[in-house]
């Protein structure tokens, strides 16, 4: 799956581990608390676990090692706390066709956008995101979180009803 | 039931708008268009991965050394343990030893307040860590014991084995002489694989593989506990030997009265007295040299 190398104890294989999921990693920590360092932070600690117990890891499983990892780091050292997530948003490619006052409005979109997203329930925001900023396919996201597709399905669903009450309600 | 998640399949592809307005209507598919394309401006914040992993690298080499290092201090604390045990192992294991040497004679207490006087070139070994579980010591020599009630108490010699309860009892064992006069109690004397019970006032003998046994003494306690050596048809060189050891002094004599039979006493405190009493039954004469040294003639 991540390798077909199985000792996660080789310095290589780790190394492309590393730079491989750390990105991921480092997003979905970022989608539970939206704090950036803290994220950062977790990373670290996440893969040097990973590496005192790489003897233990299951090949194929890896990646949702780590993530379990990860989250129990995450649940460990920090209560839950109102997420503010700050994305950046980069504009649409096309921006020559958009009026200024277009633009303005899409901006306050994005900002309606965000603090909808910051108002999920974790387990969605994790799913929704994971989809649409780290282009996972729903198969992927149901491996690193240890659940089914169908939840998955079921996350990403109720996440766009929630964010769509929420824009438009506000 | 079946959960339809529409939306999730429809964001995912695998089903078309017609299909999904079937569900919801067109102001809402707008909206969710709407939302799906801001979220796909979304950015996760920048986020290096080289740079987190060098920072993980100097980490882990930082924790890595730190192994080293409790490694290190693991060792140290296994060698002292080690040391504190093995240290441990030999002192407690080294047995406790009383020894006399020639013309000398000792008293002292076992661990459970058993009284053992020494005769004479002697030696008792035991384990005093042990001592209340297994009562046993190895004896060379002669000894006198005069045993607290208690556990079976042993007492080990290289001619065999002598076993009480509690009880006062002697035991010598010399070159081919094995002695075991018991005073109180019950002994039991275990030689050549056989067991012999003696009991109080009783004495086991064994010169030169002949076994003896009498009932017949009545002293309550040996007579070389106040100084003085006793004698029943004792062959004349244990005689000269028990002499010999408690002076200090090497006799000559004519090999011919080596095995003569000898009975009488000699006292432990004058070396004259003493050999006047062995020498004039024989009908001999000594002269005592400067270095020790005691002709008989």
């Amino acid at each position: 799956m991540d390798k077909n190398n199985p000792g996660y104890c080789d310095e290589k294989t780790f190394s492309d581990f590393f730079l491989n999921h750390s990105k991921l990693l480092h997003n979905f920590i970022y989608y539970k608390c939206g704090n950036f360092d803290m994220a950062s932070d977790l990373v670290q600690d996440s893969f040097l676990k990973f590496w005192t117990n790489c003897s233990k890891v299951i090949p194929g499983k890896a990646k949702s090692f780590l993530f379990t990892i990860a989250n129990n780091l995450f649940l460990n050292e920090f209560s839950k706390s109102k997420v503010v997530l700050n994305f950046k948003s980069t504009l649409p490619k096309d921006v020559t066709n958009e009026s200024p006052e277009f633009l303005l409005e899409e901006k306050e979109f994005d900002a309606k956008l965000q603090n909808a997203i910051g108002n999920l329930t974790e387990a969605q925001r994790i799913a929704f995101l994971m989809n649409r900023i780290d282009g996972k396919k729903y198969r992927e996201i149901a491996e690193i979180l240890n659940i089914s597709v169908k939840a998955v399905e079921k996350r990403i669903h109720n996440a766009l009803v929630s964010l769509r009450k929420e824009i438009e309600n506000i | 039931m079946e959960q339809n998640y529409f939306l999730a399949k429809w964001l995912n592809g695998e089903i078309h708008e017609e299909e999904l307005l079937k569900h919801i209507s067109e102001d809402e598919l707008r909206s969710y268009k709407k939302i799906i394309s801001a979220s796909n401006r979304l950015e996760a914040p920048e986020y290096n991965a080289e740079e987190a992993f060098t920072k993980l690298k100097s980490i882990q080499k930082k924790s890595n050394v730190r192994k080293l290092q409790f490694i290190r201090q693991f060792y140290k604390v296994a060698a002292v343990l080690t040391l504190f045990f093995a240290s441990y192992y030999f002192i407690s294991d080294t047995n406790t030893t009383y020894t006399t040497n020639l013309a000398e004679k000792t008293t002292f207490e076992l661990p459970d307040h058993s009284n053992v006087n020494l005769n004479a070139e002697s030696e008792i070994k035991f384990n005093p860590k042990n001592w209340k579980n297994n009562r046993e010591l190895n004896l060379k020599g002669e000894a006198y014991f005069k045993v607290e009630k208690g556990s079976k108490f042993t007492v080990q010699t290289n001619l065999g084995k002598v076993q009480v309860l509690g009880t006062q009892f002697n035991v010598a064992v010399r070159d081919h002489y094995f002695e075991v006069n018991c005073y109180e109690g019950l002994v039991s004397v275990t030689y050549n694989n056989e067991v012999i019970k003696i009991p109080a006032g009783s004495r086991f003998k064994m010169l030169n593989s002949n076994t003896e046994f009498t009932n017949e003494h009545v002293e309550i306690n040996p007579s070389w506990i106040k100084n003085n050596s006793n004698f029943k048809s004792m062959p004349y060189k244990f005689v000269i030997k028990e002499l010999e050891r408690q002076f200090n002094v090497s006799i000559k004599y004519d090999t011919k009265h080596e095995n003569t039979l000898f009975t009488g006493s000699f006292t432990h405190t004058n070396l004259e007295l003493a050999l006047q009493a062995i020498s004039i039954p024989l009908n001999l004469k000594f002269t005592i040299f400067s270095d020790k040294q005691v002709r008989l003639q």
